[in-house]
């Protein structure tokens, strides 16, 4: 290594950093290009680190102290299990229950807050609170003064009558709160109004939910909530100085003496839940974020290897002075690493400022599903940071290795010409053909087998070799199209189809990297647009055959987009006694758990989907009879995504958690359901009451009686409704509007990415079509001695880049239409577990590529207009 | 037919800014100083002299390459200087033809494609100028190295495929600028006699810019240059 040092850094500034400086543009695309993948990864796992961050935040500060954490597996726990728990006190341990609940404050769309019911005594062993009143502030539990917590938490719970709440000073800040304050919370669709009795400091529980959090008295929660008689935790304080061992032993005696339906665990497993639920949307959107990042490889490759082969008398020359092979790939890796370096510098960058909308795409997801209330804020993790920005130099230089070998093979006598290395790597052609043939075929099988922990790993490494395997193809498709040029394409466009083809294939280690940066980028392209427009086609047809009610009930539920709460049996009541209602379907859900995975079980009235038979079957067997024949039998309904990620088929038997132990039922049916992707058990109503005791309805869709229009019957219900349930009434038409607005909100990151990547490629081959102009200089000029005017050498430029971007175009769209297969197919299915039939967007497609092919043109006219103005005695004065 | 070419008190010199005036005059550097020169139809002229004399600056002019700076040459009575772009570029492909030291084969094309290029710049159908290309690769002895790309060939038939390529257009000068520079002494030798060889056959103009007293003495004229003038 010592030796190699003087010879590095002499190596340095004319193999690299004067031959970078004179090409600043190329050298800054390069950049650029690791910057977008770099960026892409940071994004994701940016955002997706925030929302858990986020979470386990809240997760964290609501658990306060506890060690060990109950949950139900099901709608509630029953108040009894706190008697069944009771010897746990005689222990030292501490219980505080608590209702969680999530409402809209001030009105029906006002800000999404959560609730906790507490129980004012137990609750300061379990959580820290701290008032900020006018002038005092009091801190309500300290540590370790058993005596004085006591005294404090009776004032606590003084402060908790019926009607009031604590709120923390964020809220009050937010919504001009002060003690005594009236505030209007809006819960399962019935409005109460409140007193502020207190604010509290942004400490312990209140910095949960960033601030958007509730405290009321248990008691009061229970009522006002309509869970009188059930909790919806148990934060169990475990006493002081328990070893490892105990506290196990301890959590395995706490599991034992729970209810069915009941789990104990440490707080923290609700954040893998979460995890869980994200997993598969980061997963495939950091995958998107690989390939830009192999774009950005090409690029990488590129442009080294072009400057290899420009320097190789400079290499000949420094090898005949005695510099050793190691010290010019050294300089050559050095230079790799430096765009690396660069590059994902700037990507990191560029990473932080796309994270925000990442985080509105991956955190919208997380809280519509799981928790309404959360406002994830971009929190700038140092580690993902440098994640993102390691795996950027590592790729760049992995993307150098190649070249930096060539230039060490450079011979000192550089007797080379440049068009035998050309033909040298001519020669590579076919075996590199062959093996991306054999690159597809193992693609294809890749694409068949299952996922691998709910993964679908083998779909994306199908995917990769897809790529993979293109671009191995490219010198054969640039060598054929090249041909293509010659011939019919020579009488139809002149000599300069056969300068174009002369100077594609002439330089084909050159442009057939772009062809496959380009290639990739658009396949990139074409698989999402594929993906995206058949999921909202297939979705669109869905809804349309699903949504077959005029009405659409919910309750209402704040400025979050996701609903919650649950509508009282009385609304329902008063709806289907309207004027003109003909009939009501409440449907009726809550969230449980198997072996940890989340999933939803709900209920419907199966005579109403018997009667208008609006669910498809996924084996497209007759709704009706079969809804019918589950009704008379006591099955349950299971959606497809239920059916793939437990693995669950038309007959087996599922168990559901109940108060008296689990519950088996046979599944007579799987319906398609695109609305979530956690998996729904569906039962009819009555058996679902029979089996949980819970009322109301989650959503209630509504059939009006003919000759009543959609509006006017919004119109009498919500009439009806005034006053007294605060529920959201929508039209069939409009919330078939609202679904396709969240579907089109989810995809658009995507777009963003894709254009970014493509905007990239592009570049990639002004990037290449530029060192290939400044490289053949002589030659150019060597065209304007035999007579070929400027207008003919910027043609021939123009042509080149025309066969570069059609070829990028069609091979593109071959290999994005195979990658769309597998990501529908395959990667889609194993992670959401939804089929999908395929739409292309034609239109969007022949228009983007229409774009890409005039953009790549565009990109052309930079080169062209170089070659065009070359300086013809002094080029060929260069040798 | 060869060219008659007149250069009348022709100069060039570079640099010195655009500002014009005897400063910036003064501030270049005179490749060309004043050279006037008459070659006759047919002739074959030897411009001899040392690196930098201004041999090649002057092929560069007769080869409406580059402009004079004073001065005018008249190609067959034509002023060079009054050619707009497309007449100079028609120029190059009919008039004047060019071989380099360095051949200058376009490394991406065959012999026969380069052969043919200057033909389809000229708008040629793609068949005839294939034709020709092959009978003139038959011409300079090199039947059967049609497909042959330029690294898989000698500089002796590099240099012949050039040959070929300048005579393609049946051009009525040929400008050759130190044709045998880059060759051994032997096949130097053959270059040259293929190279008088053929342009006596057609009566070509030509003029060749050589350091060599040994090529020069294939002329049937000799002139001198030295720092940018004519040596009497």
């Amino acid at each position: 290594m010592t030796g190699l040092r003087p010879g590095f850094r002499s190596l340095l500034g004319p193999l690299v950093l004067r031959p970078a400086a004179k090409d600043r543009l190329r050298f800054l695309l390069t950049i650029s290009g690791i910057a977008v993948g770099v960026a892409t990864i940071a994004a994701i796992r940016l955002a997706n680190a925030s929302v858990l961050s986020s979470f386990s935040d809240t997760v964290d500060f609501v658990a306060g102290k506890a060690g060990v954490t109950i949950l139900a597996d099901g709608p509630g726990i029953p108040e009894e299990t706190l008697q069944r728990l009771a010897w746990v006190r005689r222990v030292g341990a501490t219980l505080a229950p608590a209702i969680t609940e999530t409402a809209a404050a001030g009105a029906a769309d006002g800000e999404v807050v959560e609730v906790l019911g507490i129980d004012p005594l137990a609750d300061t062993a379990a959580r820290e609170y701290s008032f900020a009143e006018e002038k005092k502030e009091e801190k309500i539990f300290l540590e370790g003064e058993e005596g004085e917590g006591h005294a404090r938490a009776a004032n606590l719970s003084s402060i908790f009558e019926r009607d009031s709440v604590l709120v923390t000073s964020v809220f009050a800040k937010r919504n001009s709160l002060r003690p005594g304050s009236p505030l209007h919370l809006v819960a399962n669709g019935i409005e109460r109004t409140f007193r502020v009795a207190g604010v509290l400091h942004p400490v312990g529980a209140a910095r949960a939910a960033s601030g958007s959090i509730l405290f009321m008295d248990l008691a009061a929660a229970q009522e006002a909530f309509g869970k009188v008689g059930r909790l919806d935790r148990i934060d169990v304080v475990l006493p002081p100085g328990l070893s490892e061992d105990d506290r196990a032993r301890f959590e395995e005696e706490i599991r034992a003496s729970l209810p069915p339906g009941t789990t104990a665990g440490r707080p923290e497993r609700r954040t893998e839940t979460v995890d869980r639920l994200v997993r598969a949307f980061r997963v495939n959107l950091s995958a998107l974020g690989l390939i830009a990042l192999l774009v950005g490889m090409y690029f990488v490759y590129n442009t080294l290897s072009i400057s290899v082969l420009r320097r190789r008398t400079d290499i000949g020359t420094v090898r005949a002075l005695g510099a050793s092979k190691r010290s010019v790939f050294t300089v050559f890796l050095a230079e790799g690493l430096a765009l690396g370096v660069f590059g994902s510098a700037a990507g990191v960058g560029l990473g932080v400022a796309l994270a925000k909308g990442a985080l509105l795409l991956v955190g919208g997801t997380a809280t519509e599903l799981y928790i309404p209330s959360a406002h994830p804020s971009l929190h700038l993790d140092p580690l993902v940071l440098l994640f993102a920005f390691a795996l950027g130099v590592a790729t760049s230089v992995l993307s150098a290795l190649a070249p930096a070998l060539e230039a060490a093979r450079v011979d000192p006598a550089a007797t080379m010409r440049h068009g035998s290395v050309e033909a040298v790597r001519r020669r590579r052609t076919r075996p590199l053909a062959l093996t991306g043939v054999v690159l597809l075929a193992l693609a294809f099988a890749l694409a068949l087998p299952g996922p691998v922990r709910g993964l679908p790993l083998f779909g994306f490494l199908s995917v990769f070799l897809i790529v993979s395997g293109v671009s191995l193809l490219a010198p054969a498709a640039v060598t054929f199209a090249a041909a293509r040029l010659d011939g019919p394409a020579l009488r139809l466009f002149g000599v300069e189809a056969r300068l174009a083809r002369a100077n594609l294939t002439g330089s084909l280690s050159r442009t057939s990297v772009a062809v496959a940066a380009l290639t990739m980028a658009l396949a990139m392209m074409v698989s999402v647009a594929v993906m995206v427009g058949s999921f909202r086609t297939t979705v669109a047809i869905w809804v349309s055959q699903t949504l077959a009610s005029d009405l659409f009930l919910s309750a209402a539920s704040g400025k979050s987009g996701a609903s919650f709460g649950r509508i009282p049996d009385e609304a329902i009541a008063v709806v289907r006694d309207v004027d003109g209602v003909d009939e009501v379907d409440p449907f009726l859900a809550f969230g449980a758990t198997r072996d940890g995975v989340p999933f939803t079980i709900g209920s419907g009235l199966f005579a109403f989907i018997a009667k208008h038979g609006n669910l498809p079957l996924v084996d497209g067997r007759d709704t009706r009879k079969v809804f019918t024949e589950a009704l008379g039998k006591d099955e349950a309904m299971i959606s497809e995504p239920y059916a793939e990620k437990f693995r669950v088929k038309t007959g087996d038997f599922v168990e559901l958690p109940t108060d008296k132990g689990p519950a088996r039922v046979r599944v007579a049916g799987i319906y398609t359901d695109y609305s979530n992707d956690r998996g729904t058990v569906t039962l009819d109503r009555a058996h679902f009451q029979r089996l949980w005791p819970l009322t109301g309805a989650v959503t209630v869709a509504v059939k009006l009686k003919d000759g009543v229009s959609p509006e006017e019957g919004a119109r009498r219900v919500s009439a009806a409704l005034q006053g007294r349930y605060a529920l959201r009434v929508r039209t069939n038409a409009t919330l078939r509007r609202l679904v396709l607005r969240i579907f089109d909100r989810t995809f658009a990151v995507t777009y963003a990415l894709e254009a970014v990547a493509l905007a990239v490629a592009v570049l990639g081959v002004l990037n290449t079509l530029t060192a290939l102009v400044l490289e053949r200089r002589r030659e150019i000029g060597l065209l304007r001695v035999l007579g070929a005017s400027a207008a003919r050498v910027k043609r021939a430029v123009q042509y080149e880049a025309a066969a570069i971007g059609g070829l990028g175009v069609v091979m593109g769209v071959l290999s994005g239409g195979a990658m769309s297969l597998v990501l529908v197919h395959v990667i889609n299915r194993q992670s959401f577990g939804w089929t999908i039939a395929m739409h292309a967007p034609w239109g969007f497609l022949a228009a983007a590529l229409g774009l890409v092919l005039l953009a790549t043109l565009a990109a052309a006219s930079r080169p062209a207009g170089l070659a065009a103005s070359t300086d013809v005695a002094a080029a060929l004065k260069e040798e | 037919m060869g060219a008659r070419v007149t250069a009348d008190s022709v100069s060039k010199s570079y640099g010195g800014g655009g500002g014009g005036g005897d400063e910036s005059r003064a501030a270049g550097v005179d490749a060309l100083a004043g050279i006037s020169l008459t070659l006759e139809p047919g002739s074959f002229t030897a411009l001899l002299g040392p690196s930098g004399c201004g041999k090649s600056t002057l092929l560069n002019l007769l080869g409406a390459l580059d402009r004079p700076t004073g001065g005018r040459i008249l190609v067959d009575g034509r002023d060079l200087a009054t050619l707009g772009e497309d007449e100079r570029d028609a120029y190059r492909r009919k008039t004047a033809a060019t071989i380099f030291q360095f051949f200058n084969l376009l490394p991406t094309m065959n012999a026969l494609e380069n052969v043919a290029l200057p033909l389809l710049l000229d708008g040629a159908a793609p068949a005839e100028a294939d034709a020709r290309a092959a009978s003139l690769l038959a011409e300079v002895g090199l039947h059967g190295k049609e497909r042959a790309y330029p690294y898989e060939l000698s500089g002796g038939q590099m240099q012949r495929v050039a040959v070929a390529r300048a005579l393609a257009n049946r051009p009525t000068l040929l400008l050759a600028d130190e044709p045998t520079g880059n060759l051994d002494s032997k096949t130097g030798t053959q270059v040259l006699d293929l190279v008088s060889g053929l342009v006596q056959e057609r009566g070509i103009t030509v003029v060749m810019a050589t350091h060599s007293v040994e090529a020069s003495a294939r002329a049937s004229r000799v002139v001198r240059l030295l720092d940018g003038q004519l040596l009497p």
